[in-house]
């Protein structure tokens, strides 16, 4: 797929995939096209070519809502929660087009304990880690086929970044598939079958996340060890 | 247990394209930034289906040759983890680098080889290379190691040592040359010793070899016998997997496979330190797509002859010219010369007058020694020399 804003390119011609039951992570620097690739598979930003396909159908160009009722359902970055509502409304909002919102509501505060706990809590008084498991719990709300993921550990302690990815990890065992993007190259490898490294709307690289963490290139980028030499 | 990465080997097509898609383009992008021998062919190609590979500029042999010793690296040289040597054209020196992930690939890749031939954690693996293809026993070495199969690295210039080894290791797996398999045969015929006093359960072969002379090696070592199929600056063992039936299934997750005018061509999908875009292996080759009930959906590969002269003596790749070369350094140089090249040795009449016959025997006796010395130096084989008086 490619695609981009005015007549700028942002992603020039990439080509991904997510199997049923996998965490694949797809990581960058910033201004890589990361987000953007993924405002593209949710329905957000138009693509220039390429198609995409769910369950081998092409879901191309459908809109958002369209995509959320198919089960491609995006938690964007900052999270995005509404922070004057409760963080029950906030539930009932992403099961906006479910029908069984009422049952998927009370199956996601099973899984987290914490967030039934602060039902009636206003939502913007919840701290970081709290909103992200919140943002990530109204996403499981809608029953996704595919969970987008943009950046979950953004202005989080490193402590709680470690939380979060362990939920990640958590929901992949209960069959939720998954497609993270992340800056935060060593947690996202850690917990991903596969993964991805997109530099400059391309990806460069491509394997199992072990290999890519031990990948040079990946090292250098974004693990921060060595710096770029050519032998010539 | 007989498909080691069955996810891999027994992908489904679909599957399989798209993984290859997605490869190729990541490589097309790494080989812009990071090899300057690239990025000028490839300017802003892309690919947006896998059948527009054929748009894509070919690798040649003799690329790699002009960019010896590293310019066909795509990282710098500290990340590569080992560098090994293989014979390019005309027996030019070539260097093969591997990262610390190329070193797994490689060891994952003919551990599936190794698994096919029905290698388990039970077995002792006794591997013995010639000298002129001992890169690949270091393939072998990681993937029994992977395996969980104990393993023996040897030197099969020691035959005797090769045999005792044999008998008093218990070995069950023995991954060697033909000719060395010959060799063995031979040595327990001169011995008398029965084969099957061995334990050798089967014998796994760098390279295809007719069906005599399998069956033959199959009753003078009491084993099955395996044969295997590789490309040195692709990957050798790994570019492909010999099946129970016989049939030899190209790795596609790691190598996109083409057949161009007969030749085989091959992208390197998953290398780091080395990759290779359409690379003209100089290796005639058949490939098919065929359902085999081992599962696997791989190509099926079907090797020729060489394309380029390239003859083996002794498991040693050599080309005629070469040996033309050897003899220009000599003291014999200028004298007319015939060749008789086969697949153990090297057999030279070199003309030279009546008279030298007479006085002058020890000098010849002596040149004979020094121009067998040269080619065992320089080429790495036997030389029989002879001097006649006409080439008949």
């Amino acid at each position: 797929m490619r695609c981009g804003y005015g007549n700028l390119a942002v992603i020039k011609g990439v080509s991904l995939h997510v199997e049923q039951g996998e965490i694949v992570s797809l990581i960058g620097a910033n201004g890589a096209g990361k987000t953007s690739l993924l405002k593209a598979i949710a329905g957000l930003l138009p693509a220039w070519g390429g198609t995409i396909r769910l369950d081998g159908r092409d879901i191309t160009g459908a809109p958002a809502w369209r995509g959320i009722s198919r089960g491609v359902v995006l938690v964007p970055e900052g999270r995005g929660i509404f922070a004057d509502m409760s963080v029950m409304d906030n539930l009932v909002i992403g099961g906006y087009r479910n029908r069984d919102r009422l049952l998927a509501i009370e199956r996601v505060l099973d899984q987290f304990p914490r967030l039934r706990e602060r039902q009636r809590q206003i939502a913007g008084t919840l701290s970081g880690g709290e909103q992200q498991m919140l943002a990530i719990a109204r996403a499981l709300v809608g029953m996704p086929r595919i969970l987008l993921l943009d950046e979950p550990s953004t202005g989080l302690a490193p402590l709680i970044v470690k939380d979060v990815f362990e939920m990640v990890r958590a929901l992949r065992s209960q069959g939720v598939t998954i497609f993270l993007v992340e800056q935060n190259a060593v947690a996202a490898l850690g917990i991903a079958d596969r993964g991805y490294v997109l530099e400059t709307g391309e990806v460069i690289l491509e394997g199992s996340g072990e290999a890519l963490r031990e990948n040079p290139e990946v090292k250098r980028a974004y693990l921060g060890k060595g710096y770029r030499e050519v032998w010539e | 247990m007989t498909v080691f990465e069955p996810k891999s080997e027994a992908m489904r097509l679909d599957l399989l394209e798209q993984v290859q898609l997605e490869r190729l383009q990541a490589l097309l992008a790494r080989l812009r930034r990071n090899v300057r021998r690239y990025r000028e062919p490839l300017g802003e190609a892309q690919v947006t289906r896998l059948a527009e590979v054929k748009q894509l500029p070919f690798t040649t042999p003799e690329d790699l040759v002009e960019a010896f010793p590293y310019g066909m690296f795509a990282l710098p040289l500290r990340e590569v983890k080992r560098l090994h040597s293989t014979a390019g054209p005309l027996g030019k020196p070539l260097v093969l680098g591997y990262t610390a992930n190329d070193l797994r690939h490689w060891g994952r890749l003919a551990a599936r080889q190794l698994v096919s031939a029905g290698v388990t954690p039970n077995d002792v693996v006794q591997i013995g290379f010639d000298a002129g293809v001992f890169g690949q026993s270091f393939g072998y070495l990681t993937a029994a190691e992977q395996i969980g199969a104990p393993v023996v690295p040897q030197d099969p210039v020691h035959i005797e040592h090769q045999l005792e080894v044999l008998r008093n290791y218990r070995t069950t797996v023995l991954v060697t040359t033909p000719a060395n398999a010959l060799e063995l045969v031979a040595l327990l015929a001169s011995r008398r010793i029965d084969p099957q006093s061995l334990h050798l359960r089967t014998v796994l072969l760098s390279r295809p070899i007719d069906q005599r002379l399998r069956g033959a090696l199959g009753v003078g070592l009491f084993a099955g016998v395996r044969c295997t199929f590789g490309i040195p600056e692709i990957m050798d063992p790994g570019l492909c997997v010999e099946c129970e039936y016989g049939l030899l299934h190209a790795n596609e997750d790691h190598f996109h496979v083409e057949i161009d005018h007969g030749e085989l061509v091959i992208t390197t999908l998953s290398r780091e330190a080395m990759p290779l875009l359409r690379y003209r292996t100089r290796v005639a080759c058949t490939a098919a797509r065929q359902e085999c009930p081992c599962g696997r959906t791989g190509l099926v590969l079907t090797p020729g002859a060489r394309m380029d002269g390239r003859l083996l003596v002794n498991e040693t790749p050599v080309y005629e010219a070469q040996i033309a070369q050897v003899l220009a350094k000599t003291r014999a140089a200028g004298q007319p010369f015939r060749l008789d090249i086969s697949e153990r040795g090297v057999s030279v009449d070199i003309a030279v007058s009546q008279e030298c016959f007479g006085d002058e025997m020890r000098v010849l006796a002596n040149l004979r020694i020094d121009i067998e010395a040269e080619f065992m130096a320089r080429l790495g084989i036997q030389a029989k020399v002879h001097f006649v008086t006409t080439l008949g």
